[in-house]
C-alpha cells in the first residue's frame, strides 16, 4: 500500500508541502492535479477549497495574454508561493524564474484546455471577472 | 484502440475532430461573450422564488396538524429542495456564476440543502464525475459503487440483488450522495489515505448534523405541538428530492446512447476530443422549460457536459447550435422522453443484475473489452502515457 503519494484522484489531505499541491512534472507542474484544481475549485498551492477572490500567480506576460498556467490559488498561498519558491526555477508554472511575479484577484476564471494546435500542451486560466493585479516579490 | 478508431466517430479525420472542436470553441465563446445582467437577473429571480417557497412551505407546516397544510408544506418545501439542489446548488458549485463576482452565489461559498459537504461534492462531481465521465474504473457515478451499469463491469452474485439496491438508493439518494466521495471500495481495499478520510468523515459529520438539526429538530421544535407532523413533512419533501434528484441523474448517463470509455491514456486527449467524449458519454431528455428548471438544466446533459461553467440557462439556446452540429458530423445525439430515457436506465439495473451470459446487449456493437475490476483505479495503476495521441474504447451501456 503506497499513501506516502497519496492517489492523486483523490480528495487532497490539505496543507502546504515542500512543494505547492500543483508542481510537480514538467514545468513545475502536475498537469492531473492542474486539471483537479480547475474542476475541484481547489487551491494550487495548498490544494484547499478556494475561497473568494481567487488569485492567480503569473509573469507580466500571462497577465498582458490573460491565460495563466499555474491554477487558481488563495492570496495568501500565493504570497507564500512567491515568497518560498518564487527564486526557484520549475516550480510554479514557469520554467525560468519571471522577471516580475504579479497577482491578479477575480470572481470567476475559465479552465482552458488545450487545443491540438497548441505547441504548449499545457491547460491555461483565463479570469472573467478581474478585481485587481498587483506585483508581488520574493 | 485510438481516439479515432470509436466507432461513432470513426468516419471523421483528424481535421474535422478538430473543426468540430474549433465550432465547439466559438459556441462557449459566444456565451461569454453575451452572458451578463439577463442571466444574472434570472439567477438572482429563481432564488428569491425557491427561498420563498421554502419560507411558504415552513410557514405552512405550522398549522401541520391539518392535513391539507401538512400536504401543501411538504410539497412546498419539497420543490424549493429541488430547484435549490438541481438548479442553483449544483450550477452554482461548478462556478457557473462565479463571473458575477457576487459574494454569495459563488462557488467557493455556496453549501447546498443535502447531506454531502459541497467540498466533497466539487471533488466527487465537478472533477471524478466530469473529467473522467463514464470511464470505467474511474467515474464512480457509474452505479455509485453499488449497481453494476454495464457489461464490463464483472458479475458478482451480489448483483442479483440490484433491483432492490436500486430502490434503496433512489429513496435515500441524499445519504447515498453524501457517502460518495468516501470511496467506499477504497476503504475496504485499505486504499484511502487515513488523513484524507479523516478529514472527510469530520465533514460529513458536521453536515448531516447540521441536515439532521434542522430538518428534524429546529424546524419542528418551532412549530410546537406540530413537531411529530412537521418532522414527518420535513422527511417527505427530502424523500421526493431524493426521489427526483435520482431520476434526473440516471437519465443522464444510463439510457442506451449513451457510451462507457475504458482508459488507455487520457492526459494527451486534445480539447476537441475531450469534447467528442462529453457528447458520447451523456444523454438529454426533452420536455417543458418548466421541467428543464426543475432538472437543473440536466435535460440538456450533453451542453452541460461540453459547458459545465456556463451558466445553465443558456442550455437550451446552446443545444439548439450543438445538435446541428451532431447532425453535420454524423455524431450521435442521445435524447428522447423522460420516461423513455429513464425506462432504458432501469431496464439496464435489471438486466445487469444477472451474468452477461443471460442478457443480450441492447446495442449492436455490444461489448468487446474484458471486464474491469470494480472501484476507482489508483494512480499507480494508470496506464504507462503512449506517444500518439487520444487512446479510447467505447462501449455500450447495456
Amino acid at each position: 500500500m503506497d499513501l506516502a503519494g497519496h492517489r492523486v484522484i483523490d480528495m487532497p489531505a490539505g496543507g502546504i508541502g515542500e512543494l505547492p499541491f500543483a508542481s510537480r512534472g514538467d514545468l513545475g507542474l502536475d498537469r492531473r492535479r492542474v486539471t483537479q484544481c480547475a474542476l475541484s475549485r481547489i487551491c494550487g498551492v495548498c490544494g484547499e477549497s478556494l475561497a473568494r477572490p481567487v488569485a492567480f500567480l503569473g509573469s507580466t506576460a500571462e497577465v498582458a495574454r490573460n491565460a495563466f498556467h499555474f491554477p487558481p490559488t488563495h492570496e495568501s498561498c500565493a504570497e507564500l508561493a512567491v515568497a518560498r519558491w518564487g527564486g526557484a526555477r520549475a516550480v510554479l508554472g514557469h520554467d525560468d524564474v519571471p522577471g516580475e511575479w504579479r497577482l491578479v484577484t477575480t470572481s470567476g476564471f475559465e479552465y482552458v484546455r488545450p487545443g491540438a494546435e497548441w505547441t504548449d500542451r499545457r491547460a491555461v486560466f483565463a479570469p472573467n471577472s478581474v478585481i485587481e493585479e498587483r506585483a508581488l516579490t520574493p | 484502440m485510438a481516439i479515432a478508431d470509436v466507432k461513432e466517430y470513426a468516419h471523421l479525420s483528424v481535421e474535422e475532430v478538430e473543426e468540430l472542436g474549433r465550432e465547439l470553441d466559438q459556441i462557449r465563446a459566444d456565451i461569454e461573450e453575451s452572458r451578463g445582467d439577463d442571466d444574472a437577473a434570472y439567477i438572482n429571480r429563481l432564488i428569491t422564488v425557491q427561498r420563498s417557497l421554502a419560507a411558504a412551505g415552513r410557514v405552512t407546516l405550522f398549522a401541520s396538524r391539518w392535513k391539507p397544510a401538512f400536504f401543501t408544506g411538504a410539497g412546498l418545501l419539497a420543490l424549493a429542495k429541488i430547484l435549490e439542489n438541481m438548479e442553483i446548488g449544483h450550477n452554482v458549485m461548478h462556478g457557473q456564476w462565479d463571473w458575477m463576482n457576487d459574494p454569495e452565489i459563488h462557488s467557493s461559498t455556496w453549501e447546498w440543502d443535502t447531506a454531502q459537504p459541497a467540498e466533497q461534492w466539487k471533488h466527487s462531481h465537478n472533477y471524478i464525475h466530469h473529467q473522467f465521465t463514464n470511464v470505467l474504473g474511474y467515474d464512480n457515478d457509474i452505479g455509485y459503487g453499488i449497481l453494476r451499469m454495464a457489461r464490463e463491469q464483472k458479475w458478482h452474485p451480489a448483483n442479483l440483488g440490484q433491483p432492490v439496491y436500486n430502490a434503496l438508493l433512489a429513496t435515500l439518494f441524499q445519504w447515498g450522495v453524501a457517502l460518495h466521495d468516501l470511496d467506499i471500495e477504497a476503504i475496504r481495499k485499505r486504499e484511502k489515505d487515513p488523513k484524507v478520510m479523516k478529514k472527510q468523515l469530520k465533514q460529513i459529520w458536521r453536515k448531516v448534523r447540521r441536515q439532521v438539526g434542522k430538518d428534524y429538530l429546529l424546524f419542528p421544535a418551532l412549530t410546537g405541538p406540530a413537531f411529530v407532523q412537521t418532522a414527518t413533512a420535513n422527511a417527505v419533501a427530502n424523500l421526493v428530492r431524493n426521489l427526483w434528484a435520482y431520476m434526473i441523474i440516471f437519465c443522464g448517463h444510463f439510457p442506451d446512447g449513451a457510451l462507457h470509455f475504458t482508459e488507455e491514456e487520457i492526459e494527451d486527449e486534445t480539447r476537441a476530443e475531450w469534447y467528442l467524449r462529453q457528447i458520447l458519454g451523456a444523454a438529454n431528455f426533452t420536455g417543458s422549460p418548466l421541467l428543464h428548471i426543475l432538472s437543473g438544466n440536466l435535460g440538456y446533459q450533453i451542453e452541460h457536459h461540453l459547458f459545465p461553467d456556463l451558466p445553465s440557462n443558456r442550455y437550451a439556446e446552446i443545444s439548439d447550435r450543438v445538435r446541428p452540429l451532431c447532425e453535420k458530423y454524423g455524431i450521435p445525439y442521445t435524447t428522447g422522453p423522460l420516461h423513455r430515457q429513464y425506462g432504458q436506465a432501469l431496464r439496464t439495473i435489471m438486466k445487469l443484475s444477472l451474468p452477461n451470459r443471460f442478457t443480450t446487449s441492447d446495442r449492436r456493437d455490444g461489448p468487446h473489452s474484458p471486464e474491469v475490476p470494480r472501484g476507482r483505479r489508483r494512480d499507480s495503476e494508470r496506464p504507462v502515457r503512449r506517444a500518439e495521441t487520444g487512446g479510447w474504447t467505447s462501449r455500450a451501456t447495456a
